[in-house]
């Protein structure tokens, strides 16, 4: 990377990954603080639940034991479930107050007084069994069951409830720092994938910033994973060879059209120049002003047929495509030219099957089919092909449709058969013939442009011109 | 006839009404879209030359209102787009006919004058003559001095055409356009071709030659 700035962290956060990344921390942070919130409810009450049943049951075996046995065998009894290790809270006195087996020291008044169930502070005597060494091992919260029993005792049973409250804090704290291990994961995970991203994408903008410099030959970089950036500069590259192809052949263009039209136009002048010098009659100037005239019109027609071709090529046909029966275009150009092809001593046979219909533009399928039968006739008659044949055939071949104009004149050699659609190509032996050499470079794009192929045949003896519509 | 000229290229306009003059018709010159529309809707013109991009109104909208206004003067767009699309937007604009810059004056002559013949009732006569050639639109007959002449379709329409503008002279191009329908200059001289053919059916064996070459212009059938 030549620009470090491109990491800088702002960049970093306005790409769409790191975006994307922090919005999911933000939802799975969220959903984890609901469901463990959830989740320590509900254990906690739970918990809770089982607390006050022992407490209820225990009450129960005390009391049945406190109706059947003396009072000894009560702070027996008292005492043994006290000295237990765990959150049991045991507390037996008199009526005047006085302790007589238990674990816990103190009590507020109120709970002897009063039968019934408290949740109050409380100091016993035993360490609290696992309690976590921040705590002060003496105190605790605790749910108690105050009850009377006969001859002015009293009995208190409960439960230490510091257990739940740990267990809820141990949750919480479980749940931030794993919330803290996952945001720094996610982030240094999306920061990577962004750097990742980013460096892909920079390759592509600085590709397009050096092609927009100037530079139309530089291409996007392709890794070989075969991912959707692959993907993506793969058909970047290819819409790139594109309008590489289109520029040279606008540049080719340019520079033909500069040569096509300039050599006519000096031309032209020169006439006009040389009817104004010589001081000439009316009737040699005349004569000029004809030729310059013709000459002209030969120009605009030069000049039509390659903005036709320039048209056709963008892909922007001049009137929108429609449904055309190709049979009726090819037969009307076929009755068009039969009487010419006559004229010169040819014959013109058309093998048209009718009903061969497809999405294409009359006008210009029409022109394309004229210039072919121009050629023909053009070259047969040039070629001192007597009683030479042409013919044009049109059918349908397994979907597609397949149009040919067949001559039996001098034909194409083979290397220059593809040569032959290139704007102003003309064949060497025919260099000299007047003729912009635009009719079949437009034949191939107004085959281009409905999607089709055009190529020449040995027609044995002669040419044979094939245009194909796969799928028409 | 009465000629409005709507162009702004004022070097055109002044050789187009010169030439227009030189034939004998009465040309009026607006340089802007407001000025020929105000003419335009203000005097009775036989035809309307209009060129289709203009300063302060293009010309399609001039035709537009004028069509809505019920008035049916020809008009004949002058434009530089040629292609297709464009040549069915005139039209459907309410242009008659649409010819493409640079033209050939003769072109734009004959053009407008078979447009101002267009506005006679004419259109819908069923059967033309031409001294002894008759022509029947219905049942598709030809004759000449009372013989039947045996001509294929295309030639028909051929001679329907030249028989509807009779005494006016249609160009090439006319022709191509108006009997086989396709807008482009073709390179050889196939409209001669089939003119030639047609004549050696129609005038071949008659001493009258009604069938007449316009040099450097086209073609006409004349009396």
């Amino acid at each position: 990377m030549t620009d470090k700035r491109a990491f800088s962290l702002g960049k970093l956060w306005r790409t769409t990954t790191v975006r994307l990344t922090a919005m999911f921390i933000a939802i799975f942070v969220g959903f984890a603080l609901i469901l463990l919130s959830f989740l320590a409810y509900q254990t906690s009450v739970q918990i809770q639940r089982q607390q006050s049943y022992a407490i209820d049951r225990e009450v129960g075996q005390l009391r049945l034991l406190a109706s059947r046995s003396n009072i000894n065998t009560m702070i027996f009894a008292v005492q043994r479930l006290a000295d237990r290790p765990g959150p049991g809270i045991y507390y037996l006195g008199d009526a005047t107050g006085t302790m007589l087996a238990g674990n816990v020291t103190d009590f507020p008044a109120a709970v002897l007084a009063e039968q019934g169930r408290y949740e109050l502070t409380y100091e016993r005597g035993l360490e609290i069994y696992g309690a976590p060494g921040d705590r002060d091992p003496t105190k605790g919260r605790a749910i108690v069951e105050s009850i009377a029993l006969a001859d002015g005792l009293r009995l208190v049973i409960g439960r230490d409830i510091g257990e739940r409250r740990d267990f809820t804090a141990i949750i919480f704290s479980t749940y931030f720092w794993g919330a803290l291990a996952i945001v720094v994961l996610s982030v240094l995970a999306g920061g990577i994938t962004s750097r990742y991203v980013l460096r892909r994408i920079d390759g592509i903008t600085g590709t397009s910033t050096k092609i927009m410099s100037g530079n139309l030959s530089e291409r996007v970089p392709v890794t070989g994973r075969n991912d959707e950036f692959d993907a993506v500069a793969t058909s970047l590259n290819a819409m790139l060879d594109r309008i590489e192809q289109l520029m040279a052949g606008m540049k080719e263009v340019t520079d033909n059209v500069a040569h096509d039209l300039k050599t006519p136009l000096t031309r032209l002048r020169n006439r006009a120049e040389a009817a104004l010098r010589e001081g000439t009659g009316p009737e040699t100037q005349r004569a000029a002003l004809e030729t310059t005239i013709a000459e002209s019109d030969q120009l605009i027609r030069t000049f039509n047929a390659l903005l036709l071709i320039a048209r056709a090529e963008a892909g922007t046909p001049s009137g929108a495509l429609s449904e055309t029966d190709l049979s009726e275009v090819v037969s009307d150009v076929a009755e068009l030219y039969g009487p010419v092809a006559e004229d010169a001593g040819l014959t013109l046979d058309a093998d048209i099957e009718p009903g061969l219909t497809m999405t294409a533009n009359r006008e210009l399928i029409g022109q394309a089919l004229v210039n072919l039968v121009e050629n023909a006739i053009k070259y047969s008659v040039e070629g001192q092909d007597e009683g030479g044949r042409i013919t044009i055939a049109a059918r349908r071949e397994r979907g597609s449709i397949t149009i040919e104009v067949a001559d039996t004149g001098p034909g194409i050699p083979e290397p220059d058969r593809k040569r032959v659609f290139e704007r102003f190509a003309r064949l060497e032996a025919s260099r000299t013939e007047p003729g912009a050499g635009l009719g079949l470079a437009l034949v191939s794009a107004v085959v281009r442009l409905h999607k089709g192929t055009v190529h020449f045949e040995d027609n044995a003896p002669g040419a044979k011109a094939v245009i194909v519509f796969p799928n028409a | 006839m009465k000629i409005l000229l709507i162009e702004d290229d004022r070097e055109a306009a002044s050789y187009l009404v010169q030439a227009l003059d030189e034939c004998g018709h009465i040309t009026h010159h607006a340089a802007d879209g407001e000025t020929g529309y105000a003419m335009a809707s203000g005097m009775d013109y036989d035809v309307l030359i209009v060129d289709r991009m203009l300063p302060r109104r293009d010309g399609l909208s001039i035709i537009e209102s004028l069509r809505a206004e019920d008035d049916k003067t020809p008009a004949l767009i002058l434009s530089a787009l040629g292609e297709v699309d464009d040549r069915v937007k005139g039209l459907r604009a309410g242009g008659d006919d649409y010819l493409v810059k640079p033209y050939a004056f003769s072109e734009l002559l004959a053009r407008i004058e078979v447009l101002a013949r267009r506005s006679a009732p004419a259109e819908a006569e069923t059967h033309y003559q031409v001294a002894d050639l008759t022509l029947d639109r219905l049942s598709r007959r030809v004759e000449r001095a009372g013989e039947h002449v045996l001509l294929q379709p295309r030639e028909f329409r051929l001679l329907e055409y030249l028989m509807k503008n009779a005494g006016r002279v249609v160009t090439r191009t006319m022709l191509l356009e108006n009997v086989w329908d396709y807008h482009f200059d073709p390179q050889t001289n196939v409209i001669d071709v089939h003119m030639s053919r047609l004549r050696a059916k129609v005038d071949k064996g008659h001493e009258r030659q009604l069938l007449q070459t316009v040099r450097g212009a086209g073609y006409m059938i004349r009396d």
